[in-house]
């Protein structure tokens, strides 16, 4: 716990400054989209590893549940709920999505779950092309045309970030987060020792699903149109597995920090190469698995070791 | 639509593709059984052996078929080197940490062809792709039965390879017991990267062959590679034998799926396949036999 309170001050006082930014900056759209985005992967990242990370079961089929979150709220958007009222419901959608897919695959030893969340993602993008007249098809479905300011987006995105960080670092000092460390490192040993694992394990799969459903419903808004190629493509599942593990896998804030490079990378080399960025982390994932598995939050933790105790505030 | 010439024709059409798909999953099945390590950079290598399979007949005219042979040696080299300069450094570490590091690969591979290449289609048209031989009455396209011939020669060749020479008998051993074959003299490491070379080259060789039916662009490789597992899961993950059934069964599941459903949603049998397989009989469809004796 003494370690866990300046961290959370920390990132309180960090929301309070960056929720000031659209107050300063309102008209500066370049900087609120990319606050916009970098906040929507920190709530998916942080989001992701409550199961990658916390339980170890390494998933790459996310944009399932990120698709059904985004045509949750396009559809009842376009049947005239408020886009607000409809990120819920959203959430909702995905997370029992994530029961039909979690309950059988959730059995599997890690490796094979990471396969079989594969061909689950794959799966649902190949249906909701051809479930054209619900998702629209190859065509995708345009939104209602009217949307709240870029400051209102910016905000939204920064609130589903805190909401994530909080969940996260409320599952990890509780009870059930012990549980599903325990049985991250030895399942056996922690379901002898009572952790009731199954259910832990869709727990964490649903309150993950939960967030990422609901986030890609504020996707769909602020995008005003929702294709199935894109909300349900394999791009975005690996996006969250990136995410996670550059930053640092199982921790609280490596997620954080993962999201805001990664976005901060693809926005730079969008225009100049658009899938470079991929490389760029493929290399990057490497040397994390050679030599620092704990990804950037390790280095930083380096760093900050190696920093004369003078030096520290 | 169900008429008996309409079901045959099916029939042969999945056959034939059932060669393709066995000399596809093969090297994952190799990698699978020595170090229990999903290959997740199948995909890359499925997909350079495809481009560096125009590469050889951009440069030097080479046939498709040749340019498969020419892979062999040189992404045997290829795996060596992948094995030897990162797979080995995660191999004792979680199971996960191989996954993810291969999955890492198949990102850099992916994302350099497509730096060289860009996304566009490409193909490899040569004198007979279109050429149609006629078979029992039914007109069957030149390149589908030479890839089904080709398939065959190499697995009938690998089977005795495996059966017969002192590296197929170590590799089968480690397959079966790494503990024992380390314990009879059989150095394991090096039987780990042979394996690694092997199912490297198999899968630049399906590349090769895929050139031959199908255009490709660098993201070409990833449904192939969902397909695979399917099959070696299929054929019960350490069963090399069973490799060949589970090719069977999946070509066979979806030809004739298309005739009930539309032909855009495929690759969903697939998918759906390897779920229910996994979660089913991690043991394959021999498992569901022997336990239907017993």
């Amino acid at each position: 716990m003494r370690a866990a309170r300046p961290a959370a001050l920390a990132a309180i006082a960090a929301a309070i400054l960056l929720a000031l930014v659209p107050v300063v900056a309102r008209g500066n759209i370049t900087l609120l989209s990319l606050g916009f985005f970098t906040f929507l992967y920190v709530a998916q990242g942080v989001a992701w590893n409550i199961l990658g990370g916390f339980a170890g079961y390494i998933s790459f089929g996310y944009a399932a549940f990120f698709g059904c979150g985004a045509y949750t709220t396009a559809l009842l958007w376009l049947g005239g709920w408020a886009p607000v009222a409809t990120y819920p419901v959203a959430g909702i959608v995905a997370a029992l999505f994530s029961l039909v897919v979690g309950v059988p695959t959730l059995r599997l030893a890690g490796p094979y779950f990471s396969i079989a969340t594969i061909g689950v993602g794959e799966a649902m993008r190949i249906l909701a092309l051809n479930l054209d007249r619900i998702t629209g098809g190859a065509s995708g479905l345009n939104l209602p045309t009217v949307v709240p300011s870029k400051a209102w987006f910016y905000t939204a995105a920064l609130v589903f970030a805190a909401v994530s960080f909080a969940v996260a670092a409320a599952v990890r000092s509780s009870r059930f987060g012990l549980g599903l460390q325990a049985l991250r490192m030895d399942q056996e040993a922690a379901e002898s020792l009572g952790v009731r694992t199954a259910l832990f394990k869709n727990l964490a799969h649903v309150l993950s699903a939960f967030i990422v459903g609901a986030c890609g419903g504020l996707y769909a808004t602020y995008l005003q149109f929702a294709h199935p190629d894109s909300v349900f493509s394999f791009t975005e599942s690996i996006s969250l597995v990136l995410i996670a593990l550059i930053g640092g896998l199982g921790t609280l804030w490596g997620p954080v920090l993962g999201a805001a490079v990664f976005y901060a990378v693809q926005d730079y080399l969008q225009t100049s190469y658009p899938t470079f960025h991929l490389l760029v982390y493929g290399v990057l994932l490497i040397l994390i698995l050679l030599f620092e598995p704990k990804g950037l939050a390790g280095v930083a933790g380096r760093l900050w070791r190696r920093t004369p105790l003078a030096w520290r505030a | 639509m169900f008429s008996a010439q309409n079901l045959i024709s099916v029939g042969i059409a999945a056959l034939l593709t059932a060669g393709l798909y066995a000399i596809m999953s093969y090297g994952l099945a190799i990698i699978y059984g020595v170090m229990k390590v999903i290959n997740l950079s199948h995909a890359g290598f499925l997909m350079l052996g495809a481009f560096m399979t125009l590469v050889y007949f951009q440069l030097w005219h080479l046939d498709p078929i040749l340019g498969a042979f020419l892979n062999l040696p040189v992404f045997f080299a290829a795996g060596w080197l992948v094995y030897t300069t990162l797979v080995r450094r995660v191999i004792t570490a979680l199971p996960i940490a191989s996954l993810l590091l291969l999955f890492a690969l198949w990102l850099v591979i992916q994302n350099v062809a497509l730096a060289i290449w860009g996304s566009d289609d490409q193909s490899i048209i040569t004198a007979y792709t279109y050429t149609a031989l006629p078979l029992l009455g039914f007109r069957i396209p030149l390149t589908r039965l030479l890839v089904f011939g080709i398939a065959l020669i190499v697995l009938t060749v690998l089977h005795y390879g495996l059966g017969h020479t002192y590296i197929g008998k170590a590799l089968r051993a480690t397959v079966q017991d790494r503990q024992a074959a380390l314990l009879v003299g059989i150095d394991t490491e090096k039987i780990s990267a042979v394996a690694f070379g092997l199912g490297t080259a198999l899968a630049a060789f399906a590349g090769s062959l895929l050139t031959l039916l199908f255009s490709f662009t660098p993201d070409f490789g990833g449904s192939f590679q969902l397909k695979s597992f399917t099959i070696i899961v299929l054929g019960g993950l350490e069963n090399l034998a069973g490799v060949t059934v589970g090719a069977a069964i999946l070509s066979f599941a979806e030809s004739f799926a298309v005739l009930f459903m539309r032909a855009s949603l495929q690759n969903v049998i697939a998918y759906a396949l390897l779920v229910i397989a996994l979660i089913v009989m991690p043991g394959g469809v021999a498992q569901l036999m022997t336990r239907g004796r017993s």
